[in-house]
């Protein structure tokens, strides 16, 4: 048996191999009478069996086993030849012998042996068969188990997805009353302002009349003149108070943009509740987002289930690969109109002008500026740069120009750019005017002469802000920022609100902050003084902000040239900034401050504002009285 | 954001532009030239900037002669300051701080404008050598931008 097994081995590796010895051994005529080919050579006879099992078996197969050979006989499909015994005759080759026949297995067709293929083993097949067919099953259960996990997963995910929306919105919703509070304290501001404007133009006007400094200052001598523009101003303090109003609201722009998150946020739900409705919202708008978000899913699952067939290779519980599923995450297709502000392409507006084109940083409406600037060039770079920057742009030649561009058209501006030192009107003059008109348009100084002094005179007549000379594409931008923050891409439009919020300073007005006031100074003045270009211009500047004994010596003598501005607030605006009434507390103002020489209006203006703040005349630091009424001819210059 | 996409555009501008010399402030002259249309090789846009200031300082440099004469101190100051306004803007810096020096100078004050200068005389002296010197000055980056100008887009 066992080598009848080796044998089989053996054969095995050529299926002919055991036919071809078969042959060859028939061939050989000295086995005739042990071992030969039948009559008409269509099988083989055996005849000798003992001899043919212990002789010609060895030599053949290298074993002496003639089971084992019939048996391979067998396996290549060769059958013996039953003898006839019916009628008893003995076989022709004797009884002893074994005849055995394959139909391919013939003496004269030598060619035909290859055609003798031992039998595949039936029980082999079948299996085999069985085999291809478990690689589909299991394919397809790899794929819905592939399948299962990325439900999982995008459940686990819309689940978060929620979970972040909801507190989004909440968060959202703070942020939204937390603004609106601010803007009803803004608007509760600027009444006041308007109203202590209006107070303040009253005692104005009364003491030009009569006032004891009248005859020093008569406004309607030379409207060019600088006393003209220093009487008619609102009381220095009160502008000061309103710039610091207006810093203020500028510190508090970045939350727009949670803002307009809300709004895009409730876009992309479908959910047009006014944005003043936020609280009475809250609940149905998250419900709505859930069932969004569910219907979503559902919806999207045929969506889900191909990519995951295709991307067989990944291994869906592994989160790393979910960026890898070609279908986007988020259901964000709720109102397509409106993606997140992010996922905004930055893309370029197609433009004649290609590198002076800068990112584009505004929504839909873009800002119109008024640039007014009586140097041509300086204009025309201006004029460049605001384009650049996708702004409108209109310009003026001067003051006169400017105030009559607003006259005649007083909301068609966003934002003013002002050259100080100009022919006809200068640029604080200028400023005087339109706030009268346009008490809440952004007017920007845009000048080199960036003194100390000069700035604090700025600000004091109504400016929001300096931007010095030369101007930077990126300062001017700054400024842009700041005080057009309103049309930024990202910025809230509220359908009712001014071009420019109501700057909304509240702690300013806080007596329990005495030094707020001051801070809010650094802030405006800080960033100002820090783009001094280093013109060797402003050398005291850093210092003498906050001393005020250092202000003297710059008090000039000569009559200061034609259009020209004179600084005329020597003093440090900080000592009138009486909105709080204890000024001692936050700003050290020595009561004997050498104040250069004073001047009636802004004595005028101390007063006025004390009287307007309603505080009690006597929580009002002596100095202060002292400085409200110095000699009224000490020294002035004109 | 856009500040360092600035910072980049200023590097970019950089490359490739001629030495404009030590008077001239090469970062803020990039920001005129960055206003060129890209694709329109003869910077049309800051070559008429500078051109017309060329005009105007030839101008203003006559009305100040004629002022000085007047010695009209006031006047004087006045142009000092025009011509500086342009100046600074692009970048011409030598030319920008004698015009700031003028412009002190007319309003009776010392050189850097802290200390007042009571003395017209002085003031006006102080001017007169001024203006000699900024004319050098200017026609200095006049050559050097007219040059610059000359050669198409190098």
């Amino acid at each position: 048996m066992e080598k009848g097994a080796d044998m089989a081995g053996a054969s095995a590796n050529n299926s002919s191999d055991f036919v071809r010895k078969l042959y060859k051994m028939l061939e050989e005529p000295s086995y005739e009478h042990i071992v030969k080919w039948g009559e008409g050579g269509e099988s083989f006879v055996v005849l000798e069996n003992e001899k043919f099992t212990k002789s010609i078996l060895p030599k053949h197969f290298k074993h002496s086993n003639f089971a084992s050979f019939v048996r391979q006989l067998n396996k290549y499909d060769f059958h013996k030849v039953r003898q006839n015994n019916e009628d008893n005759t003995p076989s022709i080759y004797g009884n002893n012998a074994w005849e055995f026949k394959h139909p391919e297995f013939q003496a004269s067709k030598k060619d035909s042996l290859d055609n003798i293929r031992r039998k595949a083993p039936a029980a082999r097949k079948p299996a085999q068969a069985q085999e291809d067919q478990f690689a589909p099953n299991h394919h397809i259960e790899l794929i819905n188990s592939q399948l299962m996990a990325t439900q999982t997963q995008l459940q686990h995910l819309s689940e978060r997805y929620q979970d972040l929306a909801n507190g989004h919105v909440l968060l959202l919703k703070q942020v939204v009353d937390l603004q609106r509070f601010v803007k009803n304290h803004d608007g509760v501001m600027h009444s006041v302002m308007g109203f202590l404007h209006g107070v303040d133009a009253q005692t104005r006007r009364n003491s030009r009349i009569g006032g004891p400094f009248a005859n020093g200052v008569n406004p309607g001598v030379d409207p060019m003149s600088n006393d003209a523009s220093v009487d008619d101003h609102p009381a220095s303090p009160l502008q000061q108070a309103s710039d610091l109003l207006d810093q203020f609201s500028t510190e508090n722009l970045p939350n727009k943009d949670l803002e307009q998150m809300t709004h895009d946020y409730q876009f992309r739900n479908d959910y047009s509740t006014p944005p003043t409705d936020h609280g009475a919202s809250m609940a149905p708008h998250s419900e709505g987002s859930s069932a969004h978000l569910a219907f979503q899913i559902g919806n999207d699952l045929d969506n889900m289930v191909y990519p995951v067939g295709h991307t067989n290779g990944i291994d869906p519980i592994n989160s790393e690969h979910i960026n890898n599923i070609p279908y986007a995450l988020p259901p964000n297709g709720m109102l397509p109109v409106n993606p997140m502000p992010e996922l905004v392409p930055e893309v370029s507006p197609v433009s004649g002008r290609k590198r002076s084109v800068m990112e584009p940083i505004w929504g839909m409406t873009k800002p119109m500026v008024l640039l007014v600037e009586d140097d041509k060039m300086c204009a025309k770079i201006g004029s460049k740069f605001l384009q650049a920057y996708e702004c409108g742009v209109e310009t003026a030649r001067d003051g006169l120009e400017a105030v009559n561009k607003i006259n005649s058209g007083s909301n068609q501006y966003d934002l003013i750019l002002m050259d100080i030192i100009m022919p006809n009107l200068d640029g604080v003059s200028a400023t005087v005017c339109i706030r009268e008109i346009r008490p809440d348009i952004p007017i920007v100084a845009m000048t080199s002469n960036i003194r100390q002094d000069d700035i604090d005179m700025y600000f004091r007549y109504g400016m929001n802000d300096v931007l010095p000379k030369p101007f930077t594409k990126e300062g001017m931008l700054k400024s842009l920022q700041k005080h057009l923050a309103q049309f930024m891409k990202g910025a809230p439009q509220f359908p009712n609100a001014p071009p420019m919020p109501h700057p909304s300073g509240f702690p300013v007005q806080n007596p329990s902050h005495p030094a707020l006031g001051l801070n809010m100074a650094q802030l405006t003045a800080g960033p100002q003084l820090k783009e001094d270009p280093g013109s060797g211009k402003s050398p005291a500047t850093a210092t003498s902000w906050h001393s005020p004994n250092q202000i003297p010596g710059q008090s000039p003598v000569g009559p200061p040239p034609p259009g020209f501005m004179p600084p005329h607030m020597r003093e440090n605006p900080y000592n009138m900034a009486p909105p709080h009434p204890h000024p001692q507390a936050g700003y050290p103002a020595p009561p004997n401050q050498p104040l250069g020489p004073p001047r009636p209006a802004p004595q005028q203006h101390r007063r006025v504002m004390s009287d307007m703040t309603g505080g009690p005349p006597e929580e009002h630091p002596d100095a202060k009285r002292q400085r409200m009424f110095p000699p009224p001819n000490g020294g002035y210059p004109q | 954001m856009p500040d360092t996409h600035e910072e980049e555009r200023s590097e970019e501008g950089s490359v490739g532009l001629p030495d404009l010399g030590d008077s001239i402030d090469a970062l803020t002259f990039e920001q005129i030239l960055e206003m060129d249309d890209e694709d329109n090789d003869d910077r049309e846009f800051s070559k008429s900037i500078v051109f017309g200031f060329f005009e105007q300082a030839e101008q203003t440099f006559d009305q100040m002669d004629e002022a000085l004469e007047k010695k009209d101190l006031p006047e004087l100051s006045s142009l000092g300051h025009f011509l500086k306004g342009s100046s600074a803007t692009l970048g011409l810096t030598k030319v920008k701080d004698s015009c700031e020096k003028i412009q002190h100078y007319g309003q009776q004050k010392d050189e850097a404008g802290t200390k007042d200068e009571p003395d017209k005389q002085i003031c006006l002296d102080k001017i007169k050598d001024i203006l000699v010197v900024v004319k050098e000055q200017y026609e200095e980056v006049e050559k050097v931008l007219r040059r610059f100008y000359a050669e198409p887009s190098s």
